[in-house]
Protein backbone atom coordinates (compact mmCIF):
# COMPACT_ATOMS: atom_id res chain seq x y z
CA UNK A 1 0.00 0.00 0.00
CA UNK A 2 1.82 3.32 -1.02
CA UNK A 3 0.78 6.12 1.00
CA UNK A 4 1.16 9.58 -0.26
CA UNK A 5 4.29 10.60 1.52
CA UNK A 6 6.14 7.49 0.60
CA UNK A 7 4.91 8.29 -3.05
CA UNK A 8 6.37 11.87 -2.83
CA UNK A 9 9.81 10.53 -1.17
CA UNK A 10 10.18 7.76 -4.42
CA UNK A 11 9.42 10.40 -6.98
CA UNK A 12 11.92 13.08 -5.23
CA UNK A 13 14.35 10.46 -4.83
CA UNK A 14 13.88 9.57 -8.66
CA UNK A 15 14.54 13.11 -9.80
CA UNK A 16 17.53 13.30 -6.94
CA UNK A 17 19.07 10.42 -9.04
CA UNK A 18 18.01 11.76 -12.34
CA UNK A 19 19.76 14.86 -12.45
CA UNK A 20 23.03 13.34 -10.56
CA UNK A 21 22.66 13.21 -6.91
CA UNK A 22 23.22 10.51 -5.13
CA UNK A 23 20.86 7.87 -3.57
CA UNK A 24 20.07 5.31 -6.18
CA UNK A 25 20.21 2.06 -3.78
CA UNK A 26 18.13 3.96 -1.71
CA UNK A 27 15.88 4.60 -4.47
CA UNK A 28 16.12 0.62 -5.87
CA UNK A 29 15.09 -0.68 -2.00
CA UNK A 30 12.32 2.01 -1.73
CA UNK A 31 11.01 0.71 -5.12
CA UNK A 32 11.62 -2.99 -4.12
CA UNK A 33 9.81 -2.49 -0.84
CA UNK A 34 6.39 -0.04 -1.83
CA UNK A 35 6.19 -3.24 -5.35
CA UNK A 36 6.14 -0.60 -8.05
CA UNK A 37 6.63 -1.49 -11.41
CA UNK A 38 8.88 1.24 -12.52
CA UNK A 39 11.44 -0.83 -14.67
CA UNK A 40 13.30 1.79 -17.36
CA UNK A 41 14.54 3.59 -14.34
CA UNK A 42 15.14 0.15 -11.70
CA UNK A 43 17.57 -0.86 -15.06
CA UNK A 44 18.97 2.62 -15.58
CA UNK A 45 19.93 2.73 -12.06
CA UNK A 46 20.78 -0.87 -11.46
CA UNK A 47 22.98 -0.98 -14.44
CA UNK A 48 24.95 1.75 -13.11
CA UNK A 49 25.05 0.63 -9.79
CA UNK A 50 25.93 -3.15 -11.05
CA UNK A 51 28.33 -1.66 -13.81
CA UNK A 52 31.04 -0.22 -11.08
CA UNK A 53 32.69 -2.30 -9.45
CA UNK A 54 33.33 -0.86 -6.13
CA UNK A 55 29.14 0.07 -6.16
CA UNK A 56 29.04 -3.34 -6.54
CA UNK A 57 31.31 -4.32 -3.74
CA UNK A 58 29.74 -2.12 -1.38
CA UNK A 59 25.88 -3.47 -1.56
CA UNK A 60 27.47 -7.48 -0.22
CA UNK A 61 24.89 -9.88 0.29
CA UNK A 62 22.31 -7.61 -1.10
CA UNK A 63 23.99 -7.84 -4.69
CA UNK A 64 22.29 -10.56 -5.54
CA UNK A 65 19.03 -9.16 -4.54
CA UNK A 66 19.91 -6.42 -7.25
CA UNK A 67 20.59 -8.86 -9.75
CA UNK A 68 17.29 -10.50 -9.50
CA UNK A 69 15.27 -7.08 -9.28
CA UNK A 70 17.44 -5.33 -12.48
CA UNK A 71 16.86 -8.66 -14.04
CA UNK A 72 13.07 -8.67 -14.00
CA UNK A 73 12.91 -4.91 -14.73
CA UNK A 74 15.46 -6.00 -18.20
CA UNK A 75 13.00 -8.37 -19.14
CA UNK A 76 10.04 -5.70 -18.76
CA UNK A 77 12.15 -3.67 -20.91
CA UNK A 78 12.64 -6.34 -23.53
CA UNK A 79 16.46 -5.72 -23.32
CA UNK A 80 16.78 -9.95 -22.76
CA UNK A 81 20.57 -9.94 -23.03
CA UNK A 82 21.10 -7.78 -19.92
CA UNK A 83 18.45 -10.45 -18.37
CA UNK A 84 20.16 -13.30 -19.55
CA UNK A 85 23.70 -12.57 -18.34
CA UNK A 86 22.39 -11.78 -14.68
CA UNK A 87 20.40 -14.97 -14.97
CA UNK A 88 23.40 -16.49 -15.76
CA UNK A 89 25.51 -14.63 -12.84
CA UNK A 90 22.51 -15.82 -9.98
CA UNK A 91 22.64 -19.34 -11.84
CA UNK A 92 26.57 -19.74 -11.15
CA UNK A 93 26.09 -18.32 -7.67
CA UNK A 94 23.00 -20.04 -6.41
CA UNK A 95 23.20 -23.40 -8.76
CA UNK A 96 19.95 -25.23 -7.98
CA UNK A 97 17.91 -22.73 -6.57
CA UNK A 98 14.08 -22.37 -6.69
CA UNK A 99 14.07 -18.51 -7.22
CA UNK A 100 16.92 -18.78 -10.25
CA UNK A 101 14.73 -21.63 -11.79
CA UNK A 102 11.44 -18.83 -11.80
CA UNK A 103 14.06 -16.33 -12.65
CA UNK A 104 15.06 -18.56 -15.96
CA UNK A 105 10.90 -19.56 -16.69
CA UNK A 106 10.18 -15.67 -16.70
CA UNK A 107 12.77 -15.29 -19.30
CA UNK A 108 11.40 -17.75 -21.88
CA UNK A 109 8.43 -15.99 -21.01
CA UNK A 110 9.85 -12.76 -21.69
CA UNK A 111 11.32 -14.17 -24.92
CA UNK A 112 7.74 -15.52 -26.00
CA UNK A 113 8.48 -19.22 -26.10
CA UNK A 114 5.38 -20.22 -24.04
CA UNK A 115 5.96 -23.86 -24.51
CA UNK A 116 9.60 -24.25 -22.91
CA UNK A 117 8.09 -21.78 -20.48
CA UNK A 118 5.16 -23.77 -19.54
CA UNK A 119 7.46 -27.20 -19.12
CA UNK A 120 9.94 -25.57 -16.98
CA UNK A 121 7.00 -24.21 -14.39
CA UNK A 122 5.51 -27.86 -14.78
CA UNK A 123 8.92 -29.05 -13.45
CA UNK A 124 9.09 -26.37 -10.69
CA UNK A 125 5.69 -27.66 -9.69
CA UNK A 126 6.62 -30.84 -9.62
CA UNK A 127 8.96 -30.58 -7.21
CA UNK A 128 6.92 -28.45 -4.94
CA UNK A 129 3.35 -28.48 -6.17
CA UNK A 130 2.26 -25.92 -3.52
CA UNK A 131 4.70 -23.23 -4.58
CA UNK A 132 1.99 -20.13 -5.41
CA UNK A 133 4.41 -17.93 -7.41
CA UNK A 134 4.80 -20.36 -9.85
CA UNK A 135 0.90 -21.10 -9.71
CA UNK A 136 -0.33 -17.35 -10.64
CA UNK A 137 2.87 -16.91 -12.84
CA UNK A 138 1.21 -19.86 -15.28
CA UNK A 139 -2.21 -17.90 -14.85
CA UNK A 140 -0.09 -14.83 -16.18
CA UNK A 141 1.08 -16.67 -19.40
CA UNK A 142 -2.09 -17.48 -20.19
CA UNK A 143 -3.51 -14.14 -19.25
CA UNK A 144 -0.14 -12.91 -22.26
CA UNK A 145 -1.04 -15.46 -24.72
CA UNK A 146 -4.97 -14.26 -24.73
CA UNK A 147 -6.24 -17.44 -23.21
CA UNK A 148 -8.44 -15.20 -20.81
CA UNK A 149 -10.62 -18.05 -20.18
CA UNK A 150 -7.86 -20.63 -19.18
CA UNK A 151 -6.73 -17.97 -17.26
CA UNK A 152 -9.79 -17.68 -15.48
CA UNK A 153 -9.95 -21.07 -14.68
CA UNK A 154 -6.87 -21.04 -13.38
CA UNK A 155 -7.03 -18.41 -11.42
CA UNK A 156 -10.25 -19.69 -10.07
CA UNK A 157 -8.61 -23.61 -9.01
CA UNK A 158 -5.22 -21.27 -7.56
CA UNK A 159 -8.30 -19.09 -5.16
CA UNK A 160 -9.63 -22.82 -4.11
CA UNK A 161 -6.51 -23.86 -2.60
CA UNK A 162 -4.81 -20.14 -1.27
CA UNK A 163 -8.24 -18.19 -0.58
CA UNK A 164 -6.35 -15.00 1.20
CA UNK A 165 -3.99 -14.09 -1.71
CA UNK A 166 -5.34 -10.67 -2.33
CA UNK A 167 -3.18 -10.20 -5.64
CA UNK A 168 -5.15 -12.90 -6.73
CA UNK A 169 -8.56 -11.51 -6.13
CA UNK A 170 -7.27 -8.38 -7.16
CA UNK A 171 -6.24 -9.83 -10.59
CA UNK A 172 -9.12 -12.27 -11.08
CA UNK A 173 -11.54 -9.10 -10.64
CA UNK A 174 -9.56 -6.78 -13.32
CA UNK A 175 -10.18 -9.92 -15.87
CA UNK A 176 -13.65 -9.95 -15.18
CA UNK A 177 -14.05 -6.27 -15.26
CA UNK A 178 -12.48 -6.21 -18.68
CA UNK A 179 -14.38 -9.39 -20.05
CA UNK A 180 -17.60 -6.73 -18.47
CA UNK A 181 -18.57 -9.66 -16.15
CA UNK A 182 -19.41 -7.29 -13.75
CA UNK A 183 -21.26 -9.46 -10.99
CA UNK A 184 -18.30 -11.95 -10.73
CA UNK A 185 -16.05 -9.01 -10.47
CA UNK A 186 -18.40 -7.78 -7.76
CA UNK A 187 -17.97 -11.12 -6.02
CA UNK A 188 -14.03 -10.38 -6.22
CA UNK A 189 -13.97 -7.14 -4.66
CA UNK A 190 -16.30 -7.66 -1.90
CA UNK A 191 -13.90 -11.05 -0.62
CA UNK A 192 -11.11 -7.90 -1.13
CA UNK A 193 -12.91 -5.53 1.01
CA UNK A 194 -13.38 -8.33 3.56
CA UNK A 195 -10.27 -9.16 4.08
CA UNK A 196 -8.84 -5.57 4.39
CA UNK A 197 -11.79 -3.30 5.07
CA UNK A 198 -9.04 0.01 5.59
CA UNK A 199 -7.93 -0.31 2.16
CA UNK A 200 -10.38 2.96 -0.12
CA UNK A 201 -9.02 2.07 -3.24
CA UNK A 202 -10.68 -1.03 -3.26
CA UNK A 203 -14.33 0.47 -1.60
CA UNK A 204 -14.10 2.94 -5.05
CA UNK A 205 -13.05 -0.30 -7.35
CA UNK A 206 -16.58 -1.75 -5.88
CA UNK A 207 -18.73 1.28 -6.15
CA UNK A 208 -17.58 1.50 -9.96
CA UNK A 209 -18.51 -1.69 -10.55
CA UNK A 210 -21.81 -1.29 -8.80
CA UNK A 211 -22.51 1.93 -10.80
CA UNK A 212 -21.83 0.04 -14.16
CA UNK A 213 -24.34 -2.77 -13.04
CA UNK A 214 -27.16 0.14 -12.49
CA UNK A 215 -30.60 -1.13 -11.46
CA UNK A 216 -31.69 1.05 -7.80
CA UNK A 217 -30.53 -1.41 -5.09
CA UNK A 218 -26.67 -1.18 -6.79
CA UNK A 219 -26.99 2.73 -7.24
CA UNK A 220 -27.64 3.11 -3.33
CA UNK A 221 -25.21 0.29 -2.62
CA UNK A 222 -22.77 2.18 -4.83
CA UNK A 223 -23.24 5.06 -3.23
CA UNK A 224 -22.75 4.33 0.34
CA UNK A 225 -19.19 2.72 -0.86
CA UNK A 226 -18.17 6.16 -2.67
CA UNK A 227 -19.18 7.52 1.13
CA UNK A 228 -17.31 4.87 2.90
CA UNK A 229 -14.04 5.92 0.15
CA UNK A 230 -14.72 9.65 1.29
CA UNK A 231 -14.70 9.01 4.82
CA UNK A 232 -11.33 6.75 4.51
CA UNK A 233 -9.49 9.29 2.26
CA UNK A 234 -10.53 12.65 4.25
CA UNK A 235 -12.23 13.72 1.40
CA UNK A 236 -9.22 14.01 -0.75
CA UNK A 237 -10.66 11.24 -3.49
CA UNK A 238 -11.55 13.05 -6.18
CA UNK A 239 -13.29 10.00 -8.27
CA UNK A 240 -15.34 9.19 -5.07
CA UNK A 241 -16.40 12.51 -4.76
CA UNK A 242 -17.54 12.56 -8.76
CA UNK A 243 -19.24 8.93 -7.63
CA UNK A 244 -21.65 10.41 -5.14
CA UNK A 245 -22.97 12.94 -7.60
CA UNK A 246 -23.28 10.80 -10.07
CA UNK A 247 -24.94 8.21 -8.28
CA UNK A 248 -27.46 10.67 -6.69
CA UNK A 249 -28.13 12.11 -10.18
CA UNK A 250 -28.78 8.46 -11.82
CA UNK A 251 -30.94 7.64 -8.25
CA UNK A 252 -33.09 10.42 -9.31
CA UNK A 253 -33.79 9.60 -12.66
CA UNK A 254 -34.41 6.45 -11.73
CA UNK A 255 -36.95 7.26 -8.98
CA UNK A 256 -39.01 9.92 -10.85
CA UNK A 257 -42.20 8.95 -10.17
CA UNK A 258 -41.89 8.25 -6.49
CA UNK A 259 -41.33 10.99 -3.93
CA UNK A 260 -40.81 9.12 -0.63
CA UNK A 261 -37.40 10.00 0.50
CA UNK A 262 -36.27 12.75 -1.68
CA UNK A 263 -34.64 15.27 0.76
CA UNK A 264 -32.43 13.33 2.99
CA UNK A 265 -30.13 12.62 0.61
CA UNK A 266 -29.70 15.88 -1.52
CA UNK A 267 -27.68 16.75 2.04
CA UNK A 268 -24.71 14.58 0.46
CA UNK A 269 -24.63 15.42 -3.09
CA UNK A 270 -24.32 19.08 -2.35
CA UNK A 271 -21.48 18.28 0.24
CA UNK A 272 -20.56 16.78 -2.19
CA UNK A 273 -20.37 19.37 -4.92
CA UNK A 274 -19.35 22.20 -2.54
CA UNK A 275 -15.96 20.07 -2.00
CA UNK A 276 -15.66 18.99 -5.34
CA UNK A 277 -15.78 22.88 -6.30
CA UNK A 278 -13.36 23.71 -4.11
CA UNK A 279 -10.90 21.27 -5.21
CA UNK A 280 -11.44 22.37 -8.83
CA UNK A 281 -10.59 25.98 -7.36
CA UNK A 282 -7.74 25.26 -5.84
CA UNK A 283 -5.91 22.65 -8.14
CA UNK A 284 -7.13 23.79 -11.63
CA UNK A 285 -8.74 26.97 -12.10
CA UNK A 286 -9.10 26.50 -15.61
CA UNK A 287 -11.33 23.38 -15.71
CA UNK A 288 -13.84 24.82 -12.71
CA UNK A 289 -16.50 26.62 -15.21
CA UNK A 290 -16.51 23.16 -16.97
CA UNK A 291 -17.25 21.48 -13.43
CA UNK A 292 -19.96 23.69 -12.49
CA UNK A 293 -21.32 23.69 -15.50
CA UNK A 294 -21.70 19.42 -15.56
CA UNK A 295 -22.82 19.51 -11.69
CA UNK A 296 -25.56 22.22 -12.49
CA UNK A 297 -27.00 20.03 -15.47
CA UNK A 298 -26.63 17.07 -12.84
CA UNK A 299 -28.39 18.86 -10.05
CA UNK A 300 -31.20 19.12 -12.17
CA UNK A 301 -31.51 16.09 -13.98
CA UNK B 1 17.50 8.95 24.99
CA UNK B 2 20.01 8.74 27.33
CA UNK B 3 18.81 12.24 29.44
CA UNK B 4 15.17 10.47 29.19
CA UNK B 5 16.10 7.39 30.61
CA UNK B 6 18.18 8.95 33.37
CA UNK B 7 15.09 11.28 34.00
CA UNK B 8 12.87 8.27 33.99
CA UNK B 9 14.67 6.78 36.46
CA UNK B 10 15.43 9.96 38.46
CA UNK B 11 11.36 10.48 38.91
CA UNK B 12 11.04 6.64 39.40
CA UNK B 13 13.83 7.32 42.98
CA UNK B 14 11.85 10.27 44.05
CA UNK B 15 8.58 8.16 43.54
CA UNK B 16 9.35 5.46 45.77
CA UNK B 17 11.33 7.86 48.06
CA UNK B 18 7.81 9.44 48.65
CA UNK B 19 6.14 6.19 49.11
CA UNK B 20 9.25 4.98 51.58
CA UNK B 21 8.45 8.62 53.59
CA UNK B 22 4.26 7.83 53.81
CA UNK B 23 5.26 4.96 55.38
CA UNK B 24 7.28 6.10 57.89
CA UNK B 25 5.30 9.13 58.40
CA UNK B 26 2.57 6.34 59.04
CA UNK B 27 4.16 4.52 61.52
CA UNK B 28 4.98 7.64 63.67
CA UNK B 29 1.24 8.40 63.67
CA UNK B 30 0.79 4.96 65.21
CA UNK B 31 3.03 5.46 67.75
CA UNK B 32 1.48 9.07 68.74
CA UNK B 33 -2.43 7.43 67.90
CA UNK B 34 -3.59 10.04 65.93
CA UNK B 35 -5.56 9.27 62.62
CA UNK B 36 -3.83 9.28 59.09
CA UNK B 37 -5.48 11.60 56.94
CA UNK B 38 -2.61 12.34 54.42
CA UNK B 39 0.80 12.51 53.64
CA UNK B 40 2.30 15.81 54.65
CA UNK B 41 2.73 18.47 52.78
CA UNK B 42 6.20 18.02 51.31
CA UNK B 43 5.57 14.43 50.27
CA UNK B 44 2.72 15.78 48.31
CA UNK B 45 5.10 18.06 46.62
CA UNK B 46 7.68 15.42 46.43
CA UNK B 47 4.96 12.90 44.47
CA UNK B 48 3.86 15.65 42.26
CA UNK B 49 7.27 15.57 40.66
CA UNK B 50 8.42 12.66 40.47
CA UNK B 51 4.95 12.29 38.71
CA UNK B 52 6.18 14.88 36.09
CA UNK B 53 9.27 13.74 35.42
CA UNK B 54 8.03 10.15 35.10
CA UNK B 55 5.47 11.21 32.52
CA UNK B 56 8.28 13.75 30.49
CA UNK B 57 10.49 10.56 30.47
CA UNK B 58 7.68 8.37 29.31
CA UNK B 59 7.09 10.86 26.36
CA UNK B 60 10.59 11.44 25.00
CA UNK B 61 12.19 7.72 25.66
CA UNK B 62 10.20 5.94 22.91
CA UNK B 63 10.74 7.82 20.44
CA UNK B 64 8.60 9.51 17.57
CA UNK B 65 4.84 8.35 17.45
CA UNK B 66 2.96 7.36 14.35
CA UNK B 67 0.12 9.03 13.10
CA UNK B 68 -3.07 7.06 13.40
CA UNK B 69 -5.41 9.09 11.18
CA UNK B 70 -6.33 7.31 7.87
CA UNK B 71 -6.48 10.38 5.69
CA UNK B 72 -2.94 12.04 7.09
CA UNK B 73 -0.72 11.81 4.68
CA UNK B 74 1.04 9.19 5.88
CA UNK B 75 -1.61 6.99 6.03
CA UNK B 76 -3.64 7.68 2.85
CA UNK B 77 -3.15 4.44 0.52
CA UNK B 78 -3.06 6.50 -3.10
CA UNK B 79 -1.53 3.67 -5.05
CA UNK B 80 -2.20 -0.12 -4.87
CA UNK B 81 1.29 -2.17 -5.07
CA UNK B 82 1.12 -3.17 -8.72
CA UNK B 83 0.64 -7.27 -8.78
CA UNK B 84 4.16 -8.29 -9.77
CA UNK B 85 3.32 -11.52 -9.56
CA UNK B 86 0.93 -11.53 -12.74
CA UNK B 87 3.19 -9.19 -14.31
CA UNK B 88 3.47 -10.30 -18.24
CA UNK B 89 6.34 -9.07 -20.22
CA UNK B 90 4.02 -8.97 -23.96
CA UNK B 91 3.29 -5.24 -24.01
CA UNK B 92 3.49 -2.58 -26.42
CA UNK B 93 6.70 -1.25 -24.54
CA UNK B 94 7.71 -4.17 -26.31
CA UNK B 95 7.95 -2.24 -29.42
CA UNK B 96 9.56 1.48 -28.10
CA UNK B 97 13.21 1.03 -28.17
CA UNK B 98 14.79 1.30 -24.64
CA UNK B 99 17.14 4.74 -26.10
CA UNK B 100 19.82 3.48 -23.18
CA UNK B 101 23.14 1.52 -23.71
CA UNK B 102 21.70 -1.47 -21.81
CA UNK B 103 24.99 -3.62 -21.12
CA UNK B 104 26.77 -5.57 -18.59
CA UNK B 105 30.34 -4.71 -18.22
Amino acid sequence: MVSKTEEEQVNRLESQVENGGGGAWEYLCLVRKLKLRRSDKVLKFGLSILNDPKKRSALGPEEWTLYEEVAVAAMDCQCLDVAKEFTKVLQKKFPGSKRVGRLEAMLLEAKGSWAEAEKAYMSLLEDNPLDQIVHKRRAAMAKAQGNIPLAIESLNKYLEIFMADQDAWRELAEIYVSLQMYKQAAFCYEELILSQPTIPLFHLSYADVLYTLGGLENLQTAKKYYASTIDLTGGKNTRALFGICLCTAAIGQLTKGRNKEDKENSQLQSLSAVALEKDYKQRNQSKHSLLTATLKSLKLS
Amino acid sequence: MGVGFVVGVLGVLILSHAAYSTIQYRALLKITEEEFSGPPINVVVELIAGLMLCMWAALTVPGKFLSILPHSDENRVVALPENLDFMIFNHRGKAIPMGIDAKLK
